[in-house]
């Protein structure tokens, strides 16, 4: 099977210039980045700030061109101009600001944005809008100003408004990382229902370490390249590796590890809260149940 | 709250006006600030008068909105009223003091020029208050269409005015924020002569500008990723279409100015 993504040894250079035009200095912002995906996947992107996250996002939406290797977005070439228009359509970004991104002044209307500009007749326009407003739960908000919306009511719609193009997949870049808790785990939710239940590949970039642990498969990137992969459970496993990269794992992963320092006998790639007081709780019985027998 | 700001006065309801083409309304609203030019006497104050207190009553908007209007206009109004009482020669002389002479004709004039400003001011409200802004940038763009043959960016415009009203209330509160950041670190805006003034809001315009600059390239992106390509092969999802009532609605206007225009030639007052 074709991969839905498919970079080739991806390097991206931003170059200075003066006022002539002259080239004063180069940033590698990629430096060899390799990387397939299969089509309903859900991937995630970990790196700290600085490391080439968002160059990586923006060469998947053909915002920004290759300067050297080749990147593929479900077939196309991105740095073929023409191609462009249908590989923002196949491959929708949502981005980290939530005002930002959010064109129009009622909810519906920018929900309708993205598929009035690809040329979708009025009523499948309407149809679209509903479904995908419905998808992120915000239909009830739909004649609503984004001005009075919090923060990830914003992201679902904007998340909305790339749905409406009938994506195959969807890049967040850092899409939680100007929302107050509560509506980081909105967004976190709806990401993953799409990916479930409608098939969405997603590619998911953030340095929250929480975030990362509904992925299938983690990326982790520094100075421009992809410096660890694997699936959560192994890469939170490798805590010192991750903090070279100025990346620490989830507060329960942290307690479980500290626990095996004292002598407890648990899994070193714990994930979750309920994970770990399961384990905590089944070790409390055996060992009480051990107390008795002696 | 400042995120309430919006920009015109809209005033929500359900009503024959509000639920008109914008098109029409903007129409409307020209022909009858035109048709306030076409008389000269009584009759045809009486007239627009009364066809415009229908129209307030079909709008279903509270009067007191209506006359807001005015409030922001009443210096000029005032000022105007006093020129033309004080520059109008006539025949009959009312009051002579010194080197101001007010004559009867003056007071008829003052008094007609000041109500067709009114009627103008408050005809122009009725259509605000009655469309919503992004009803009005839709109309513009529709009824500006031809002017694309001789290169008006119509489209463009219109998407630059229905942005600048999504983003003038988040810069508005950016602005106040900012400010009260700048007073929390013990900045002055109050005191001190112009200049003083001028240099103190510095502060605050810089990161202003900058703020808004970021914004400007963040949303050029994000149009860019959803595909936006100028208005070439787009679609609306609320496209303009006249219904029957809005022919009718054409019909009506087109009545009244008649009405004035005849009312103008024939009345005698
Ligand atoms: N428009 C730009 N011009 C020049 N350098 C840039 C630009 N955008 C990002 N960079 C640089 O590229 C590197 C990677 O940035 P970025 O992709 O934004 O990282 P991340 O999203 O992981 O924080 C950084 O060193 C940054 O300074
Ligand atoms: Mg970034």
């Amino acid at each position: 099977m074709i991969p839905f993504i498919k970079a080739e040894y991806l390097v991206h250079e931003y170059s200075r210039r003066d006022e002539e035009g002259n080239v004063t200095g180069i940033n590698r912002a990629l430096d060899g980045i390799s990387i397939e995906v299969k089509a309903g996947d859900f991937i995630a992107v970990l790196g700290a700030n600085g490391s080439g996250k968002s160059t990586f996002a923006k060469h998947l939406n053909a915002l920004l061109v290759p300067t050297e290797g080749t990147l593929y977005v479900d077939g196309k070439d991105t740095s073929d101009h023409n191609n462009d228009l249908a590989v923002r359509q196949s491959a929708g970004m949502v981005f980290q600001n939530p005002d930002n991104q959010i064109i129009a002044n009622i909810v519906e209307e920018d929900a309708g944005f993205g598929p009035e500009n690809i040329g979708i007749p009025t009523d499948e326009i309407w149809h679209r809008v509903e479904e995908s407003l419905k998808n992120v739960g915000m239909y009830e908000y739909r004649k609503a100003s984004p001005n009075h919306l919090s923060g990830g009511q914003k992201q679902r719609v904007a998340i909305a408004g790339i749905l409406a193009m009938k994506p195959k997949c969807i890049i967040l870049d850092e899409p939680t990382a100007m929302l107050d808790p509560a509506g980081r785990i909105s967004v976190i939710r709806a990401v993953q229902e799409l990916n479930k239940k409608e098939n969405i590949t997603v590619i998911l970039i953030t340095h929250y370490m929480e975030e990362v642990t509904a992925a299938d498969y983690v990326y982790v990137m520094a100075d421009g390249q992809i410096k660890m992969q694997g699936s959560p459970r192994q890469i939170f496993a490798k805590s010192e590796e991750l903090a070279k990269y100025k990346l620490t794992i989830p507060e329960v992963t942290k307690i479980a590890l500290e626990l095996i320092k004292k002598g407890i006998n648990i899994p070193k790639d714990i994930l979750y809260v309920e994970e770990l007081t399961d384990i905590l709780l089944k070790l409390k019985v055996s060992a009480t149940v051990g107390v008795r027998k002696e | 709250m400042l995120r309430d700001i919006t920009i015109g006065q809209y005033y929500p309801a359900e009503s024959a006006i509000h639920r008109l083409d914008p098109r029409v309304k903007v129409v409307a609203t020209f022909i009858y600030i035109i048709s306030l030019f076409c008389f000269k006497q009584l009759s045809g104050y009486i007239i627009a008068a009364l066809f415009f207190l229908c129209m307030v009553k079909l709008s279903r908007v509270p009067f007191k909105f209506i006359t807001r209007g005015i409030k922001p206009i009443i210096f000029m109004l005032i000022f105007t009223a006093a020129l033309n009482l004080l520059w109008t020669s006539g025949e009959n002389v009312l009051i002579k003091a010194g080197f101001i002479t007010i004559t009867a004709e003056g007071v008829k004039k003052m008094v007609f020029m000041a109500l067709r400003l009114v009627f103008l001011i408050i005809g122009s409200s009725l259509m605000t208050l009655t469309t919503t802004p992004n009803q009005l940038t839709d109309a513009i763009e529709s009824l500006f269409k031809p002017l694309n043959k001789v290169k008006v960016p119509v489209h463009e415009i219109a998407m630059m005015m229905s942005i600048a009203l999504r983003f003038i209330p988040i810069l508005v509160e950016e602005t106040d924020k900012i400010m009260k950041a700048q007073l929390a670190r013990g900045a002055d805006f109050e005191s001190g002569n112009v200049i003083q003034r001028i240099k103190s809001m510095v502060p605050i315009f810089i990161p202003l500008f900058v703020s808004a600059a970021r914004r400007a390239n963040d949303l050029a992106l994000a149009m860019d990723a959803r595909c936006y390509h100028g208005g070439e092969g787009r679609t609306k999802m609320k496209p303009l279409k006249y219904k029957k009532k809005d022919i009718a609605a054409y019909l009506v206007m087109l009545c009244y100015i008649c009405l004035i225009i005849a009312a103008g030639r024939i009345l005698p007052v």
